[in-house]
């Protein structure tokens, strides 16, 4: 069996590759799929705990978790539309009139 | 049983419904709503003789009727209405309805037979005046005292203004309201601690301040918050500052000023209010709560040298002034001095006879001066009369009946009760509180005054010829004009009677009726007998023997020398301004002692640059510290909210740098770099 710390770096490195998308890219499309990588390695973290524990709540949650994420890519999808609309792209740096 | 007790309330309820009728009705009724104002006031004059009765009976009343604040707990501190009567409320009660019913027939001839407008608001006035007068005498603690007493300074100033179109009444209604006040201010603070001191503020029964006091003074008192002070001086303190209301209200040196200027109300209005009842309402306060004075024998020689030395002051002023009323009001302030110089020599019940000879013989005289005007047309220029004892002989004399009387010379009631004031000043100054005596001197030389200026007036008013043609052929007045005169004129000369003290000495024959009524009581505490007692305990007041007719007839020499002058210089047929030879001291007296002139000047010369001054601070320091506070704010504000720029990457980049710093702390703190 492979042990636990194995799954927790690859989270790791899946939530700091979402993270990094976040930080640096302009497209909204971009960001969209970034917060999708940083919800899955908290996925990774609760099925790795679950099978390491014996205990199924984990993966159960992590059902929820995908739900809750296809939920929120419909809502992100909807922005993203409008943003387009209003700026004739999808770049996330142009709509910034909710300021000081 | 239902007695006159159960009623009582209503003596000063009738009154306030007459001024809410007159108030709302006044127009659609006869004559203004005088007629409601008549019949409520004979009302209340039925039930406080029924109360008198029943008082006489030797019942008392001492209840809390309404309670409207109490805290929680059982010791609290409560702040109720009540009604007290006994024998000095019941003499008040018959006194203020009296002459509050005479002066509302007198009105029918003086305000609607003139043709005046606005009669629905000058009954409403002197229906709430005389409503609030009533309850003021039948007050059970000091804080309802309180609230009556500035209810009547109210009326005062509606009815000093009520020829509010003309430039002076108002003026006067301003100046009256705003110098009571002043002495009111005081008053107030004395209440706030009074309840501070005691706990309570009644004036009788079971745990009243008086007796508190007395109990503290005798060690016996289980809890009296004293502030740090000696008891002695403590009370001393809040006596003198009740004392404040009371100069204010009775016109007492040096807040006598309003009193005169108050004359340009109508004259009914001065005979009511500044005569016979509010202006009693000072002197009534201190015989009210003297079981708590008595305590004291700094604010007692306080209260006679204020007193005395007011009784000369304005006696002397009233020797020059030209208009009827003017020297009536100085005489106001004067005869006042008298009372308040009786209570601090501890004459309670010759300040009591003075003040009920006072309120009959003072509202005869503004009543007398009132038709005299309505005579005149509104001339109240004594030297533009002359000559009219023979056109209205029947103000005439009644007037002489009240000047006699306000002269002093035997044997109107005047004489009676001023000699007595005199007398107790005389013989507890003899006997050991030499401060009295320069109290007794100042009221015996203005006797000699008083006798002066009142048969000077008489003599400009009535006697010689007249000098102008108006007063050659005077306006009549009716039935509602001399009506109330002639009360008034055979009680001013009958009143004395209730105590002739220096008759009974030479006779043997029993005549001091007050003195039995003042003495005894169901309540102890508020007798005159327990007051000797107190006084000769605490305030160490020891009579002297002097024979009581000896000091009468001293006085009543002197009263005749003033009037005598009088004589000699004005009852001829063209008198001339002797007073005018005074040269300097008339111009003195004229102008007030320049009075008015003194307190403008400390308005405009220290209040208002010391007003300046707190000014100044309340918008350099005080606001100063405030706005600086929020400029730094603002400022703030201004620069951390540019951190919110709008694009959505910065702030992730924030909330990640966030978690980053809150990690590391906890990190740090937690020691999971260890």
């Amino acid at each position: 069996m492979v042990p636990v710390q194995w799954y927790l770096l690859l989270a790791t490195a899946v939530f700091c590759i979402g993270l990094f998308g976040i930080l640096t890219r302009k497209n909204a499309l971009l960001f969209l799929m970034s917060v999708e990588l940083m919800l899955n390695a908290a996925n990774i973290n609760l099925v790795a705990f679950s099978a390491y524990w014996g205990n199924i709540t984990g993966q159960t949650f992590s059902l929820f978790t995908m739900a809750l994420a296809a939920a929120e890519v419909a809502v992100g999808i909807g922005i993203i539309l409008v943003l387009y609309r209003n700026f004739d792209d999808v770049d996330v740096t142009l709509a910034k009139g909710m300021r000081w | 049983m239902v007695g006159a007790f159960d009623y009582a309330p209503a003596i000063v309820l009738l009154p306030f419904l007459s001024f809410l009728v007159a108030l709302a009705g006044g127009k659609y009724l006869p004559k203004g709503g005088a007629f409601g104002g008549i019949a409520a006031t004979a009302g209340s004059l039925v039930l406080s003789a029924w109360v008198f009765l029943t008082v006489s009976a030797g019942n008392a009343y001492n209840e809390t009727l309404y309670t409207w604040v109490a805290g929680a707990g059982e010791e609290t501190t409560r702040l109720t209405f009540g009604l007290l009567l006994d024998p000095l409320a019941a003499m008040m009660l018959l006194i203020v309805s009296l002459v509050a019913l005479l002066v509302h027939v007198f009105s029918l001839g003086y305000m609607n037979d003139e043709g005046e407008t606005g009669l629905p608001r000058y009954y409403a006035g002197l229906g709430l005046f005389t409503a609030s007068m009533l309850g003021f005498v039948v007050a059970d603690n000091l804080l309802m005292a309180f609230m009556f007493f500035e209810l009547v300074g109210l009326c005062s100033y509606l009815l000093i203004g009520f020829w509010f179109r003309d430039s002076g009444p108002p003026s006067a209604a301003k100046k009256a309201f705003l110098v009571t006040r002043f002495g009111d201010y005081f008053f107030l603070v004395g209440v706030v601690a009074v309840f501070a001191t005691f706990g309570t503020a009644k004036f009788a029964g079971e745990g009243a301040f008086p007796v508190i006091a007395e109990e503290a003074l005798a060690g016996s008192a289980a809890e009296v918050t004293t502030f740090g002070f000696a008891p002695e001086t403590w009370f001393t303190i809040l006596g003198l500052l009740i004392l404040g209301g009371v100069i204010g209200k009775s016109a007492q040196f040096p807040l006598h000023t309003w009193l005169p200027d108050a004359m340009e109300g109508p004259t009914p209005v001065s005979a009511l209010i500044h005569a016979a009842t509010m202006v009693a309402a000072g002197v009534y306060l201190v015989a009210r709560m003297y079981g708590f004075y008595a305590l004291s024998p700094t604010a007692l020689g306080i209260i006679a040298l204020v007193g005395g030395f007011t009784a000369l002051f304005a006696a002397t002023m009233g020797v020059v002034k030209r208009e009827i009323k003017q020297v009536l009001a100085y005489s106001t302030i004067s005869q006042y001095g008298y009372m308040m110089l009786g209570l601090g020599a501890g004459g309670y019940v010759a300040a009591s006879f003075h003040l009920l000879t006072h309120a009959f013989f003072k509202a005869l005289l503004f009543l007398g001066a009132g038709a005299v005007i309505i005579a005149m047309h509104h001339d109240e220029d004594m030297w533009n009369m002359g000559g009219l004892k023979e056109r209205m002989p029947v103000t005439y004399y009644t007037f002489l009946s009240g000047s006699l009387a306000l002269a002093g010379i035997v044997p109107f009631a005047g004489f009676w009760s001023k000699d007595e004031v005199l007398y107790e000043a005389l013989v507890h100054g003899l006997g050991g509180s030499p401060l009295l005596l320069a109290g007794y001197a100042m009221g015996l030389v203005a006797v000699f005054f008083t006798g002066f200026y009142t048969f000077r007036m008489v003599f400009l008013t009535f006697h010689g010829e007249p000098r102008t043609e108006v007063a050659r052929d005077p306006h009549g007045v009716r039935w509602n004009v001399k009506g109330p005169l002639v009360v008034l004129g055979i009680l001013a000369a009958t009143i004395g009677f209730v105590n002739m003290v220096p008759v009974q000495d030479l006779t043997g024959i029993h005549l001091e009726f007050l003195h039995d009524w003042l003495a005894h009581g169901e309540l102890s505490a508020l007798t005159a007998e327990h007051y000797g007692e107190l006084l000769h305990d605490y305030a160490h007041y020891t009579s002297a023997d002097v024979a009581s007719y000896v000091a009468g007839a001293v006085s009543l020499a002197l009263a005749l020398a003033g009037a005598g002058l009088a004589h000699v210089l004005y009852n001829v047929p063209e008198p001339t301004e002797h007073t005018a030879k005074l040269g300097a001291v008339k111009d003195l007296w004229y102008n007030n002692y320049y009075q008015d002139e003194y307190q403008i000047w400390i308005a405009t010369s220290v209040v208002l640059p010391l007003s300046r001054l707190a000014d100044k601070f309340d918008q350099g320091v005080v606001d100063g510290v405030v706005n600086g506070v929020s400029s730094v704010s603002l400022f703030a504000g201004s620069r951390i909210r540019r951190i919110q720029t709008g694009v959505v990457s910065n702030y992730a980049a924030l909330l990640t740098l966030g978690l980053t710093a809150l990690l590391v702390v906890f990190g740090v703190l937690g020691g999971w770099f260890v």
